[in-house]
């Protein structure tokens, strides 16, 4: 028995039976397969960017002052507790100058992790809900100088809204001394009552109030007369000297600068 | 009764006050009342003072003109303009004979209802006072035997609203605000009432303003409060101008739980700027004491109460300094001895012990030592203003010529680093 019969029963049948075996060399030797992915251009661009740098900048009980960064982040994994905030992007920021603390408050919320500033090193976080928050004036005082005008004022406390001293009081925020500016105004104060804030925000007369300003002048206008070709002649004339005279003005001005 | 019947809207006849002008529906049904000189409802109507002309009928008023007529002998008209003309010009049919049978039918059905709970009533009355005599050894122990009698007295109380709330004629006189906060039914509908809306704004307001944190540590409002400056009402956490806070606030307490009781009334602003120790303090804008509160008196103008007998500490205008953030004016209304009832304080002692004084007067504390309780609440807010330099001058208010201003950022330490890296 020849020693390829042995290994495959039907190998050593198709030896036997010539056709098949005719064409088998006609296949090509090295066979290759099309590219079914590409293999450059977009598909292959998602490459990891540079780091962002996110994570915590500062530590547990570590100083930072109102505007200090203290975790950076996409999404929320940390949320700003007591005397701090969240910027646009997420970031955790001190709007206190105190120590970071790092804690969660399961009463207020079971699942977050937040982050605090407190005021003295080893101060805990969360503050039991019915302590009183411990809250930091932030401020300066420093002497001012008080508005005379409203001791001046007669105590009228009955309505505030539409009241002449808060009207009286909003004009003297404007500029110059208080003391200096009480007199102007007590001055004013008949004018400022009628005046009423009009449409694009400015205190000044109404319209028919502008209208009226000649008959208060007792200005006296002569009635307008239809047919009244005598005046009307009058006028014309008037109108011309006037006219001629204005360009006579001018002419002489002409040539004086022309010279 | 210009309008001849033939033409009467059926609507407007189920809108009239069937107690007025005939027999009340329901004469019998009326009995829980905490006074014995409460008048029997048709009585009470029947039988109102009339000093005012026949047109100035509070239930029929319907001009613009008499209303003001009305309101000026101090009497409110009753429910809607357009409800009060309709009564005008409706003959006025009572309940039991209108002529609608469904509507008949489903008042037989109340009507049942109600003499079940009486029954009910009158049998829970009998056991408790059976179950008073008993001896507590009987019952497992005096504690046992309390608790028992109070579920039974809970019970009780609760089968008095219920014999009640579903009647038209009492649903219609507490809307038309005429009930009689003496019987447990009106004040039960003027609690549910409350709690619907005012008392959730005012909860959050407590909450959003910290008052709960920072004046008390826990609060629960059981009694409305309404709180007025003059003619001006003001909601709950609104900023008041300074002026319109310079006369005393005029208060309206509504309890809803039988009784006259003592209350006190503090004033507390917590926002007070400390700038030697750079926080708050607090102090006290009016503080008085024993002041008798019922579910019928509910008026307490801070400004008419005894200055002997009650004020502790008199009003103080609110006021703030220039550039200082805003002021919390957190108004309480506190029970004397809850279980007592009445418990007075001493005025004289308050008035001149140290520990609350105007400056640093803290509710805690005053809450703590004596065996007080917050019932009702109410904050209005106010900020330096125009008005401010003026009401702190009449006050006699000295060191207002202050202004704060904010101070400068830090900058943390700067921190040198290491020269021998830069080699």
């Amino acid at each position: 028995m020849s020693p390829l019969s042995l290994r495959s029963p039907r190998l050593a049948l198709s030896s036997h039976t010539s056709p098949s075996f005719q064409w088998l060399p006609l296949l090509p030797l090295h066979h290759s397969r099309p590219a079914s992915h590409a293999s450059q251009g977009r598909a292959n661009k998602a490459a990891q960017g540079p780091g962002k740098r996110l994570g915590a900048k500062k530590g547990a009980s570590e100083l930072v002052v109102p505007g200090n960064i203290i975790f950076r982040q996409r999404g929320t994994h940390w949320f700003p507790g007591e005397n701090c905030d969240m910027g646009r992007d997420h970031t955790i920021f001190a709007k206190e100058k105190g120590y970071v603390c790092f804690y969660k408050d399961p009463e207020t919320h079971p699942k977050r992790k937040y982050i605090g500033v407190v005021f003295e090193r080893g101060m805990k976080l969360p503050v039991p809900r019915n302590k009183p928050r411990n809250r930091r004036l932030g401020l300066v005082g420093r002497e001012r100088e008080m508005g005379t005008l409203a001791t001046a004022t007669p105590p009228r406390v009955t309505s505030g809204e539409g009241d002449d001293g808060l009207e009286v009081g909003g004009m003297t925020e404007q500029g110059g001394t208080l003391r200096q500016q009480d007199q102007r105004t007590r001055a004013k104060v008949p004018e400022l009552k009628r005046m009423e804030l009009r449409p694009g925000y400015q205190y000044r007369d109404s319209n028919w109030h502008i209208g009226r300003a000649a008959e208060r002048a007792q200005i006296k206008v002569r009635e307008y007369k239809r047919g009244d070709r005598f005046l009307a002649w009058r006028k014309l004339n008037a109108r011309k000297a006037r006219n001629a005279e204005r360009r006579a003005l001018s002419s002489r001005k002409k040539k004086g600068s022309k010279k | 009764m210009a309008v001849p019947t033939s033409t009467i809207r059926p609507a407007i006849r189920c809108l009239r006050n069937p107690a007025r002008r005939g027999p009340s529906p329901l004469p019998s049904t009326h009995s829980f009342t905490t006074t014995t000189q409460r008048k029997d409802e048709a009585l009470e109507t029947t039988s109102t003072p009339s000093p005012l002309p026949p047109t100035l009928d509070p239930n029929t008023v319907s001009t613009p003109l008499e209303e003001r007529q009305l309101l000026r002998t101090g009497v409110h008209p009753i429910g809607s303009r357009r409800r009060r003309a309709a009564i005008l010009s409706s003959d006025n049919v009572p309940f039991e004979q209108m002529p609608y049978q469904c509507f008949q039918e489903a008042r037989a059905v109340l009507a049942e209802d109600r003499s079940r709970k009486l029954v009910e009533i009158a049998e829970m009355r009998k056991r408790i006072v059976f179950w008073q005599n008993v001896h507590p050894s009987d019952l497992g122990g005096e504690y046992a035997k309390k608790g028992k009698l109070v579920r039974m007295q809970k019970y009780l109380e609760e089968l008095k609203i219920l014999a009640d709330v579903n009647d038209p004629v009492i649903k219609k006189r507490f809307e038309d605000g005429v009930g009689d906060m003496n019987r447990p039914i009106y004040r039960y509908l003027a609690d549910r009432k409350w709690r619907e809306y005012k008392r959730k704004l005012l909860m959050q307001r407590i909450s959003q303003m910290h008052i709960v944190p920072d004046v008390l540590p826990h609060l629960d409002p059981t009694a409305e409060v309404s709180l007025g400056f003059g003619r001006r009402n003001v909601q709950p956490g609104e900023f008041v101008d300074s002026r319109v806070s310079e006369i005393p606030a005029r208060l309206k307490v509504q309890v809803f739980d039988k009784g006259e009781r003592l209350v006190s009334i503090a004033v507390v602003d917590p926002d007070v700027p400390d700038e030697a120790r750079d926080s708050f303090g607090s102090r006290c804008h009016f503080l008085a004491v024993n002041v008798p509160l019922s579910p019928t008196d509910t008026s307490i103008p801070l400004s008419r109460l005894k200055l002997e007998e009650h004020v502790v500490h008199h009003w103080l205008p609110p006021y703030a300094q220039k550039g200082a953030p805003y002021h919390r004016l957190a108004v309480f209304v506190i029970q004397q001895d809850d279980a007592g009832r009445g418990a007075s304080l001493d005025v004289k002692a308050l008035r001149e012990s140290s520990e609350y004084k105007r400056d640093g007067f803290k509710v805690r504390k005053f809450v703590d030592q004596k065996p007080l309780k917050p019932i009702g609440m109410h904050l209005f807010r106010s900020k330096w203003d125009e008005g401010t330099d003026g009401v702190v001058t009449r006050a006699g208010i000295e060191g207002m010529n202050i202004e704060f201003t904010r101070k400068k950022p830090e900058k943390l330490p700067y921190k040198k680093k290491d020269g021998a890296r830069y080699r």
